[in-house]
């Protein structure tokens, strides 16, 4: 009974959510692909607009005749930031619904639970976030960057002469699998570099938690200790985000006293908040709002577009590096699906090898036989007044991704 | 630059950037020239090589940067005006580079711009704004701090410059401090930089004015000062100096003794903070599920509603009387009080009503009540954090003492949190209203016989309850984002601190929440945030294993 009700409940709730659930479908028989993004929940402001561009991607692809001959019927639903309720989502979705592909999960500990349902039913889940690496799946394409390219790059930089010569760490995450393993990846590089274990401090918070102000205090003591300068490798996730940049502003520390290199900090983190205290803060991504090239300038546009037209309740200004990953995704698939000539989950992935797609950051996503990592571009941003970010640096070109970090 | 892990390169150079106008010696020109040794020649500020510098790569700009302010006891008035024209344009963006000059922007990406050197108008389409790193960030603020100090109009203005340069005092040459000192008008302004300078002597050559330092390092204490007094302690004259090494240790003790009690006073208010934002949550709860016994699950989003009054008040305001915009919070006041109540009430009267005798599904029907809102709002408004414009009283914090600072939105929270403490009191023990809610509490079937009306006192009772929750929002706006979710945190924490407290007992809730919260903060820095929550619960049980009845139990009969 609570198995029946609890899917009811979800079902209501995406249909509340999003009053166009299902769009009425024009092609006789069209191609399913599943969402996994919630509407509600901690993750909500975040996930939610990825169920949007999914669409937007495939209004785009079936603006241009569909896949194989057959149009795209993109499915949404809310797993309402509850982790196992992702897994029972996305096996109703493979085994009811018959979907092609799965785009979801933001947080780590959703693709876990999201990752035995796929491996036991030779699906295909489209991961769009940055993360923690150590792990390849032949059922989950990794869209996003593994540490090697995405967080030691930033790191590095904060480390060097460039960036504020860190020789301090102070890491605040929330407390599951992402944070955890990242940091320990962070302190077994640190450890290759000769940083002794004092040098650093590691807290963990609870999902959603808001009140920051005794890790403030923390931090501001720990820089104030001598050693060098200190920095904090930010790792909560959600609307802990803005909750923690809005008390270390008040406390009246800025990004030349201690910066903070946020990971999982996207504009839309930063709405809502006054960022002129905030300038310098730093995040690291494939995809910035600022990057620069035509490409980017259209798919802006194009987003803007979509909002207005379909009412979207999200800012037609906003765009995150998620949002883009799920677009390339949706594209990617196309593309393999279209070399397979079949949207059958072993020959989709067959197509893989090879594929490259040219994608709004400006870089060319290539993926290999090897793997179904895809390489992306490296971004560092700083935050501006505008609630948004600069672009510090960026990469020369997409570098290999490298799945298992060898310092953790 | 294959290898993405390799130095970082500044990001979108053009070809332009090694062109022979951006020589790498400029900026060392710059600095020989800038030099404080030649104080007799006063050397006038040579402005195209500033911008050129300016322009230059992250090691050009904060040669620049750091020659200003090594220089900036001695540059004429007008050099530094012009260069904190300079530094201000650049930290703004609204410095634009060309292959042969800077521009002054008016806005960013404004289309033309003036010549930084010549002051002509030119086209901007090809220019380049530079996006400065936190290196070249934090050379260009001292600057900064250094030209506010020394051409500001206002002592105001002059202050916060003097309030950059204290963060990096180390740096700041004498003579800067020397010169703000001298033609300073302000009296406090001139005590306050005479301090600092005689703080800035911690290394020199002259025992006196070293001890001196050290006594001035002392009277402001921080954990920045306990560093840099420690490090003193590596220093040759402390073995030597029987005198110096008597100051240092008791300037140490001093420091040490003083960031301790800030310490201590953070802790208070820390607690007294997370404290008031569970008792306001709480209250309103502590009302009606003492009054009638419904487990109301839509509390935390009549909170969230609250919040979302004050940004339709704040909307308003902007709309209609934009000169008054900071008052918005507070004329939100009694508008999110009205409004939720109203809402409560039409749940009473249109939900719980039915409900009184089965609890369980009143629990189950204000728990749809509550995902209908937050989808209604989600659908309606959307479901970004709302953009609040926080007003001076409620953003930023002053420093009290030592490390300890005070923040005003946390403060105004507090002060908020007393203010309804108070005022519920008084309804509840001094009107007419709030003596037949008690009535009704301690025994609802006597109250009927006398002739109370018990549901109209229900639903007046649960419409002070919704209205105290959309005060909580008004409360948490300058505090946590505003989202459409932002309710559900709440639940279990008020829910929490309602039965520790004593079911139907205000002053109850109020100690349980002093006691969560000083509990939560007083454990987070010894295990963390995610075993203090642990901790805090297992108490609790524990605590009611031993009492079921709560801290502080209304005698009632049923």
């Amino acid at each position: 009974m609570t198995h029946l009700t609890r899917r009811s409940f979800v079902g209501a709730a995406a249909l509340l959510a999003a009053p166009a659930l299902i769009r009425p479908s024009f092609a006789a028989d069209p191609v399913k692909l599943g969402c996994l993004f919630s509407s509600s929940g901690t993750m909500a402001n975040l996930e939610g607009r990825l169920n949007h561009v999914v669409r937007m991607a495939a209004d785009e692809i079936n603006g241009r005749g569909g896949v194989n001959g057959r149009q795209i019927e993109v499915l949404t639903s809310d797993p309402a930031s509850d982790w196992p309720l992702y897994a029972q989502v996305g096996r109703q979705m493979l085994q009811q619904e018959k979907v092609a592909a799965l785009f979801g999960c933001w947080t780590s500990v959703s693709r876990k639970s999201v990752l035995p349902v796929v491996e036991q039913n030779d699906g295909l889940l489209f991961y769009p976030l940055h993360f923690e690496g150590d792990e390849n799946s032949k059922n989950v394409v990794y869209m996003n960057s593994p540490p090697a390219s995405s967080v030691l790059p930033a790191v590095d930089y904060l480390m060097g002469p460039e960036g504020v010569g860190a020789k301090r760490f102070f890491m605040i995450g929330s407390d599951y699998v992402w944070p955890r393993t990242i940091n320990k990846q962070l302190k077994g590089y640190w450890k290759s570099k000769g940083i002794p274990e004092t040098a650093w401090r590691e807290e963990y918070v609870p999902f959603g938690f808001s009140n920051f102000q005794t890790l403030v205090n923390q931090v501001r003591s720990f820089a104030s200790q001598p050693g060098g300068q200190a920095i904090v490798v930010l790792t909560v996730v959600g609307s802990s985000i803005p909750d923690f940049l809005r008390e270390f502003a008040n406390q009246g520390v800025t990004a030349t006293d201690v910066p903070i290199l946020g990971l999982d900090m996207v504009e839309a983190d930063l709405e809502g908040l006054d960022t002129a205290k905030l300038v310098g803060h730093l995040n690291c991504w494939a995809y910035l709002q600022a990057a620069k090239g035509e490409r980017n300038k259209k798919f802006l546009g194009d987003w803007a577009a979509y909002v207005k037209a379909k009412n979207v309740p999200f800012s037609a200004d906003t765009v995150i590096d998620p949002m883009v990953s799920a677009y390339d995704s949706v594209h990617l698939w196309a593309l393999a699906a279209a070399k397979a000539g079949s949207f059958a989950v072993p020959e989709v992935r067959q197509a893989f090898a090879n594929l490259s797609f040219d994608d709004p950051s400006g870089y060319t996503l290539t993926m290999t036989g090897e793997n179904n990592y895809v390489s992306r571009g490296v971004f560092i941003g700083s935050v501006n007044e505008k609630r948004g970010f600069d672009v510090l640096w960026q990469s020369a070109d997409a570098p290999k991704p490298v799945p298992f970090s060898p310092y953790g | 630059m294959a290898d993405p892990r390799g130095r970082p390169r500044q990001a979108g150079l053009p070809p332009w950037y090694l062109a022979p106008w951006y020589p790498a010696f400029w900026y060392l020109a710059l600095l020989c020239l800038a030099l404080p040794a030649m104080p007799a020649f006063a050397a006038p500020l040579d402005r195209a090589i500033l911008a050129g510098a300016l322009c230059g790569d992250g090691a050009a700009q904060v040669g620049a940067a750091e020659g200003l302010v090594r220089a900036g006891g001695d540059l004429p008035a007008d050099d530094l005006a012009y260069a904190g024209r300079l530094l201000g344009a650049l930290v703004e963006r609204r410095l634009a580079c060309l292959p042969d000059g800077a521009l002054l922007l008016v806005g960013q990406n404004a289309p033309e711009g003036q010549d930084a050197v010549t002051g002509a108008r030119r086209p901007a389409a090809e220019a380049r704004a530079p996006v400065l790193g936190l290196r070249q960030r934090a050379a260009v603020e001292t600057a900064r701090g250094v030209v506010a100090l020394l051409t500001e109009g206002t002592p105001a203005a002059r202050a916060a410059g003097l309030a950059v340069l204290e963060r990096r005092i180390t740096i700041v040459p004498a003579a800067v401090l020397d010169r703000a000192r001298d033609a300073e008008s302000d009296a406090a302004l001139k005590g306050t930089i005479a301090s600092l300078a005689e703080a800035a002597a911690l290394s020199s050559p002259d025992p006196v004015r070293r001890r001196a330092a050290i006594a001035a390092v002392a009277a402001s204490p921080s954990g920045a000062a306990a560093a840099r007094l420690d490090a003193l302690k590596s220093d040759p004259a402390y073995r030597a100096d029987p005198a110096f090494r008597v100051a240092l240790d008791a300037g140490l003790a001093q420091v040490r003794r003083a960031v301790a009690i800030g310490d201590g006073l953070a802790i208070v208010y820390n607690g007294l903070s997370f404290a008031s934002i569970l008792f306001m949550a709480a209250a309103g709860l502590a009302i009606i599920f003492g009054l009638m016994g419904v487990i109301n699950l839509a509390q935390g989003e009549f909170i969230m509603l609250g919040a979302y009054t004050t940004y339709g008040v704040q909307e308003a305001f902007r709309r209609f009387v934009p000169g008054l915009l900071d008052l918005y919070l507070v004329a939100a006041i009694p508008l999110a009080f009205v409004a939720v109540a109203l809402v409560g009430i039409g749940v009473e009267a249109l939900v719980l009503r039915h409900l009184y005798r089965r609890p369980l599904m009143s629990l189950l029907a204000t728990w749809a009540v509550s995902l209908f809102l937050v989808n209604l709002v989600r659908v309606t408004v959307g479901t970004q954090n709302l953009q609040f414009s926080m007003p001076a009283y409620v953003s930023g914090g002053v420093p009290v003492y030592a490390d300890f600072v005070m923040t005003w939105n946390r403060l105004f929270a507090i002060g908020f949190a007393g203010a309804t403490l108070i005022l519920t009191l008084l309804i509840l023990r001094r009107t007419p209203l709030g003596l037949d809610i008690r009535a009704v509490t301690q025994n609802r079937d006597m109250a009927a016989c006398l002739g109370l009306p018990t549901r109209r006192i229900d639903r007046l009772a649960f419409g002070l309850g919704s209205g105290l929750a959309g005060l909580a929002g008004v409360a948490l706006c300058p505090i946590y984002s505003v989202n459409p979710g932002m309710g559900s945190g709440f639940i279990v924490d008020s829910f929490m601190v309602v039965v520790l407290g004593g079911v139907g007992s205000l002053i109850g809730t109020l100690v349980a929440a002093v006691a969560v919260g000083g509990a939560n903060v007083l454990i987070e820095p010894i295990s963390g945030a995610v075993a203090a929550k642990v901790i805090v619960l297992v108490g609790i049980i524990l605590f009611l294993q031993r009492r079921p009845e709560g801290l502080f139990a209304v005698r009632r009969r049923r």
